[in-house]
């Protein structure tokens, strides 16, 4: 049971993690992280690299929908500009892809700059507008351009590390999971800086944000910088995964997967991004379980459940945003503070 | 003996249940001389008005082999999982299939899958794919030496739609409208050039979002154009009816075509009145038809009284193939690879598959280019021959 907050300094003030259990916690994760390749199927390994990818492109989207408070159904192809580019530098310059996902991630966000452009003027739904249209031009673009391969897109050989093809869920793990935790990190951190509570501030309102110095314009960019990064980087390492690229690879349903993993996972909060990207990626697979439990008992339950499965994700997510607006993380917080007074107070 | 607590009880079930679900478990339960064949199959999503009906048509063909005494012997397992048409969901499934059982054949559902799950097949090497896909890309041995189609793919379904015109109207002009997709654009740049040797004149080409509705403008184009044929491909149903209702109320006297996925006989029925003289293209029979003889037919409409879709057929005559595949290969006393596999499915030479598709069929490389235009009679409700069965060369 936690008695009181009890720190001294400034520093213990504005740490990450500011309990020992927490630490703790953390520091068992990352065990469990390392050794879950051993021990897990390719199977769930490939879940386990695409929940971490799903988790970057969502915190990216976080940044900027949810601290930031720029609707934006453009991740998906902002995704596609970091995967285009990775692809192109892969199969044409061979260049390491370390330096190739950075290339992706800046090129991205140098595109998000472009599209943000209209954010000064235009905010809520329009907004989303705006980047929807920006989406459809770059899908045009990748389907039309020689360079990208048209519309059948281009199949790139696999990322190599001293001359070990990463080719397998195996070794990709090694590769995505710790970018990914990078990146979760540096997003976990930004909202500590000036920059990050800039955008907080713009998100609650942008009038008294600019009242207090924040150059609006200069921020919003910024922002949607730091997010179209986050997807292209998150790009890049789905291209690395998947090894083909295509026009039709990232649809706008998929912005739509993004911001709706924002928000059943928690706007505004570092884990919910987590959370709900892995919730929306897991629970269509564990379902898939639940069903295949059944099959022993029922004969075809496979497609006989089929369409109930899809009716059930649906009604967990309605489920989850009338119970719990603030989302999965809001209740991971509840579940921690019912800890922090038991067992006096349950 | 070790006294157990409820403490002890409960961790080993934890132990077992995180066992189970992180799947260190031996291959599952599979005979030992059972044959995997692993199925991404999509059962919801948009593709789920076709996946049903493959996911019946395999389950059906091998429930005639494994009544049969199996393939050489040993029966055939079919393992599915639903994919909702996501490649990410499909290669999951691929992973999960693959580390549960030891799988020889597989049925995937989407080019993007095909695509994408290429290199690890070739890296495998145990197994043979073909899958709903007929895009032209996969029609290559060298790129694709582990995939195959069970059909011609979407270019050859042009050139046998395109065969049939030069034969029925020298010299005709063609529309082609198709959808802005990889599946909608697969088939047009060869399908041009081969209009231009046949002698016919290509003088429109539309291209719609898949799935469009309002398509008045496009329709004045085609009304401007007036060609002797229009060639629908890369939509399942929307915007064809519309398109052709429109035509038909200005005037135009062309006749309207498709391709395999838009060829399914309650798909046409559902244009309405526009289907009455819809033709189009078709490797297989149709489940009803009753012309020539198809034992294969007669035991799928025994087992199944009410009309089954192309989907189906599709289905049960990749599983047939790959089943006739993996029984050569066994015969010839080899192991079941990929690449025996392929060898043995290329050594299908006159092959009679039961009166499925209506003439002995040879696969020299990954399709099966052969087919037959049919036309919607508007009577009897049914798509009807119009056409002999055409061979391309390969």
């Amino acid at each position: 049971m936690r008695i009181g907050t009890l720190k001294t300094d400034y520093a213990a003030d504005e740490a990450l993690f500011d309990t020992r259990l927490q630490k703790l916690l953390i520091l068992l994760a990352c065990a469990a992280a390392v050794l879950f390749p051993f021990v897990a199927s390719p199977y769930w390994l490939f879940l386990a690299c695409l929940c971490a990818i799903n988790v970057a492109s969502a915190t990216g989207l976080n940044i900027l929908t949810g601290y930031t408070g720029l609707v934006s159904l453009g991740q998906a192809a902002f995704m596609s500009v970091g995967a285009y580019t990775v692809a192109v530098l892969e199969i044409h310059a061979g260049t390491p892809f370390l330096l190739n996902l950075l290339v992706g991630g800046l090129l991205t966000a140098l595109v998000g700059i472009g599209v943000g452009i209209p954010s000064l003027r235009v905010k809520g739904l329009y907004l989303a507008i705006a980047t929807i249209a920006a989406s459809v031009v770059l899908h045009f673009v990748f389907a039309h351009w020689p360079l990208t391969g048209g519309m059948q897109g281009l199949s790139m050989p696999p990322a190599r590390l001293f001359g070990l093809a990463l080719d397998q869920p195996f070794q990709l793990y090694w590769l995505i999971l710790p970018v990914t935790a990078l990146m979760v990190l540096g997003a976990a951190n930004l909202f500590r800086t000036r920059v990050g509570r800039a955008f907080i501030a713009i998100r609650d309102r942008d009038i008294s944000a600019e009242v207090l110095g924040i150059p609006l314009l200069r921020y919003k960019l910024m922002s949607f910088a730091v997010s179209s990064f986050y997807a292209g980087l998150a790009g890049g390492l789905w291209a690395y995964f998947f090894r083909v690229v295509t026009p039709e690879s990232f649809p706008l349903v998929n912005s739509i997967f993004y911001l709706a993993a924002i928000i059943v996972g928690g706007m505004g909060t570092i884990l919910g991004g987590i959370l709900g990207a892995v919730f929306m990626t897991m629970v269509p697979e564990l379902l898939k379980f639940v069903a295949g439990l059944v099959t022993p008992f029922y004969p075809d339950a496979l497609a006989l459940l089929a369409p109930v499965r899809t009716i059930v994700f649906g009604a967990l997510i309605v489920g989850f945003l009338i119970f719990e607006p603030h989302g999965l993380a809001e209740i991971w917080r509840r579940i921690r503070r019912f800890f922090h007074l038991w067992p006096f107070r349950t | 003996m070790r006294d157990w607590t409820r403490r002890h009880v409960l961790s080993a079930g934890a132990a077992m249940g995180a066992g189970l679900a992180l799947g260190i478990r031996p291959l599952a339960a599979q005979g030992a001389d059972e044959i995997v064949l692993g199925g991404s199959i999509p059962l919801t999503g948009v593709f789920a008005f076709a996946g049903i009906g493959i996911h019946a048509g395999i389950q059906d063909y091998l429930k005639i082999v494994n009544d049969a005494g199996g393939v050489e012997g040993r029966k055939v397992k079919y393992v599915a999982e639903d994919t909702g048409y996501k490649v990410d969901a499909s290669v999951a499934a691929f992973n999960k299939i693959t580390s549960q059982e030891k799988v020889s054949l597989y049925y995937g559902d989407s080019t993007g899958f095909s695509k994408t799950i290429n290199p690890e097949l070739e890296r495998r090497g145990s197994i043979l794919m073909a899958g709903a896909s007929f895009a032209s890309e996969l029609n290559d041995p060298k790129k694709y030496p582990l995939q195959f189609m069970a059909g011609p793919d979407y270019s050859e379904m042009f050139g046998i739609l395109l065969r049939y015109i030069a034969n029925e109207k020298a010299g005709a002009k063609l529309a082609f409208v198709y959808s802005d997709t990889e599946f909608g654009r697969d088939p047009i740049g060869p399908s041009e050039a081969l209009a231009k040797t046949l002698g016919l004149e290509v003088v429109e080409k539309i291209v719609t979002p898949p799935g469009s509705v309002d398509v008045s403008t496009e329709v004045l184009k085609l009304r401007r154009a007036r060609p002797d044929f229009t060639i629908f491909h890369g939509y399942v149903l929307a915007p064809i009816p519309e398109f052709i209702t429109q035509a038909k109320q200005m005037g135009l006297a062309s006749r309207f075509m498709g391709t395999f996925w838009s060829m399914d006989n309650s798909t046409v029925e559902r244009m309405g009145e526009a289907a009455d003289g819809f033709m189009g293209v078709m490797p297989y029979r149709y489940y009803y038809d009753t012309e020539g003889e198809s034992p294969m037919l007669e035991k799928i409409r025994q087992m199944r009284p009410e009309y089954q879709s192309t989907a189906y057929l599709q289905g049960f005559v990749t599983a047939l193939l790959m089943c006739e595949a993996a029984k050569r290969t066994l015969a010839a006393g080899k192991e079941l690879t990929g690449a025996n596999l392929k060898a043995g499915l290329n050594s299908i030479k006159d092959f009679d598959t039961g009166g499925l598709f209506g003439v002995p069929i040879s696969i020299p490389g990954n399709s099966v280019p052969v087919g037959r235009i049919y036309a919607f009679d508007g009577k009897a409700k049914q798509m009807k021959p119009a056409s002999d069965w055409i061979r391309l060369e390969a």
